[in-house]
């Protein structure tokens, strides 16, 4: 949905592919870890802003969820093909800034920021 | 080709189009309006897929393919035929003999496509074993899933595997051939491709990653069908071709979907087939899904490229055709591997350059002004009925919202609000 949106606006498809895998993982975190959440994304002129809200468990070491390989995935999520330990660190690859925040037993609060111009061209 | 876009193979005859909205419903990419009664194609957004062709009842969309007169302009003459061409007869006709039968209905030689396909198999798994940072690599073969990528997922261009279809690369290997053994200049030579495939005319006439395509034409397999019938009655077929490992099982298997990927030996790799199928699972490798895949083959075509529009045989009937011809010529590996190696080392396979992004146009050139119209395309979604009707001359009504947000419909179009007054 935020894909077909961004593209009918014209944003560039290098842009627009980095914005759908950071919230494509965004989205599974969320479906795998949380109780519910919200991805909001705000288009500016310079950048697209993904900001995701979710009630669950919380991160509880930040710095270690951002490792590569790090994963608390469970054996029925890694059957399905997920908890390769990739999602965050491969959202922070796909952004220009990356900002989590967490709350033990509350939540998590992903701000992922996109430059329009420029930014680090998803690597 | 007068009166028509040179870069696409698909036209509405005017006098028989009845203006009814089938082609217009059909349409994946949303390219065709019905304005004044009659259907009219934007070819700025076509892709040449063929379904218009497909659900036209009156017969009013019509193929651009090469004419019998056309071939007249070339001295020496050369059928290529898709495998699709040897599943078209039932299964007691043998490849050789329709062979034979297409050159007695006028050319100076025919040439199997199987094998070369089998070539392109072994050049696609020397390409992912060479480049392994790229997944899923996706097949360059159906012109169609190229142009849906270059429109719909521009990001993807760069998995798209840069190695030319079978029927490019034969065709530039005996444009070569046959000039030097026959002293013919290469531009007296006509080179066309026999094909269920509706878009092959227009990879020929206007090529993604080519300057020039090697190929001089495509030849509807529908057009040639019945010349090929009556000759097949009387042209005595060498019987050379019987014996199992004469012709590549492994080649043939390209006529129907799963076929390019079979001799894909070692690696991950998925076949899909039809438009919305098609479609689908491209939009999960946008999303960065299908990273563990390493080839995807798709075709546009349901069932692949038997399921052409250009075909005569029923697909079912014909993938059975073709899966009773591989088990009679064996899947065994036909080609030699180093032999293709030198050949892929000579870049005979080789695009000239990348399949490069041309997405559709946005909203407007401007982001502030997209934004604004996809406000207004929003409130109009709200305001229209959303039963799809296709009676305002868009195939839906998102769509109707959308033209209306660009200025060139207006809401008043709409038959059921305007009946509602």
């Amino acid at each position: 949905m935020i894909k077909s949106l961004l593209k009918e606006i014209g944003i560039d498809h290098n842009i627009l592919r980095r914005v759908a895998v950071a919230a494509y993982e965004a989205e599974m975190n969320v479906v795998m870890y949380a109780e519910k959440g919200v991805i909001r994304c705000t288009l500016t002129a310079v950048e697209i802003r993904l900001r995701v809200d979710d009630v669950g468990p919380g991160i509880p070491d930040i710095e270690l969820a951002l490792q590569p390989g790090y994963s608390t995935a469970t054996a029925e999520m890694r059957e399905m093909g997920f908890g390769a330990g990739m999602g965050l660190p491969n959202i922070k690859r796909n952004a220009d800034m990356l900002n989590i925040t967490s709350c033990m037993g509350k939540g998590t609060v992903l701000e992922i920021i996109i430059n329009l111009n420029g930014g680090n061209g998803g690597h | 080709m007068a009166g028509t876009d040179r870069r696409h193979s698909i036209k509405v005859d005017e006098n028989t189009c009845i203006g009814c909205v089938a082609c217009m419903k059909a349409c994946p990419v949303k390219a065709v309006r019905v304005r004044n009664r009659k259907a009219k194609i934007d070819y700025e957004r076509c892709i040449d897929c063929g379904e218009c062709l497909r659900v036209c009842a009156y017969n009013a969309v019509i193929p651009i393919t090469t004419l019998p007169s056309d071939l007249k302009r070339f001295k020496y003459r050369v059928a290529i035929p898709s495998p699709v061409l040897y599943s078209q007869f039932g299964q007691q006709v043998l490849p050789n003999e329709i062979l034979a039968a297409l050159k007695d209905v006028g050319f100076d030689h025919v040439h199997d496509e199987a094998l070369v396909c089998e070539m392109t198999t072994l050049a696609i798994e020397e390409y992912l074993n060479e480049n392994k940072s790229l997944r899923p690599v996706i097949s360059s073969t159906c012109p169609v899933v190229v142009r849906l990528i270059q429109r719909l997922f521009p990001a993807l261009c760069q998995l798209i595997v840069p190695i030319e279809p079978p029927r490019e690369t034969a065709a530039k290997k005996l444009r070569k051939e046959i000039s030097a053994e026959f002293e013919i200049p290469p531009g007296d030579i006509g080179i066309f491709n026999v094909t269920s495939c509706s878009a092959k005319m227009v990879s020929i006439s206007s090529p993604e990653t080519r300057a020039q395509s090697s190929l001089d034409g495509a030849i509807s397999i529908h057009e040639i069908y019945n010349a090929i019938m009556t000759r097949l009655k009387k042209t005595q077929a060498p019987s050379m071709l019987r014996t199992q490992g004469d012709m590549s099982g492994i080649g043939l298997g390209w006529a129907v979907s799963g076929g390019e990927i079979e001799g894909l030996q070692n690696l991950y790799k998925v076949a899909v087939s039809g438009v919305s199928d098609t479609i689908r699972i491209l939009e999960d490798v946008e999303s960065g899904k299908l990273k563990n895949i390493d080839y995807l083959e798709c075709l546009i075509c349901p069932g692949g490229c038997v399921g052409g529009p250009l075909a005569v045989e029923n697909r079912f009937i014909a993938a059975s055709n073709i899966v009773r011809s591989i088990r009679l010529f064996g899947n065994n590996r036909r080609v030699d591997a180093a032999f293709v190696r030198r050949l892929y080392d000579e870049q005979l396979f080789s695009f000239e350059w990348a399949v490069k992004p041309r997405p559709f146009p946005a909203l407007a050139k401007e982001k502030r002004e997209s934004v604004r119209r996809l406000k207004i395309k929003e409130r109009m979604i709200k305001r229209l009925p959303g039963i799809d009707c296709g009676l305002c001359g868009a195939p839906d009504c998102k769509t109707l919202a959308e033209d209306i947000a660009r200025g060139q419909a207006r809401l008043k179009d709409c038959v059921i609000l305007l009946n509602r007054l």
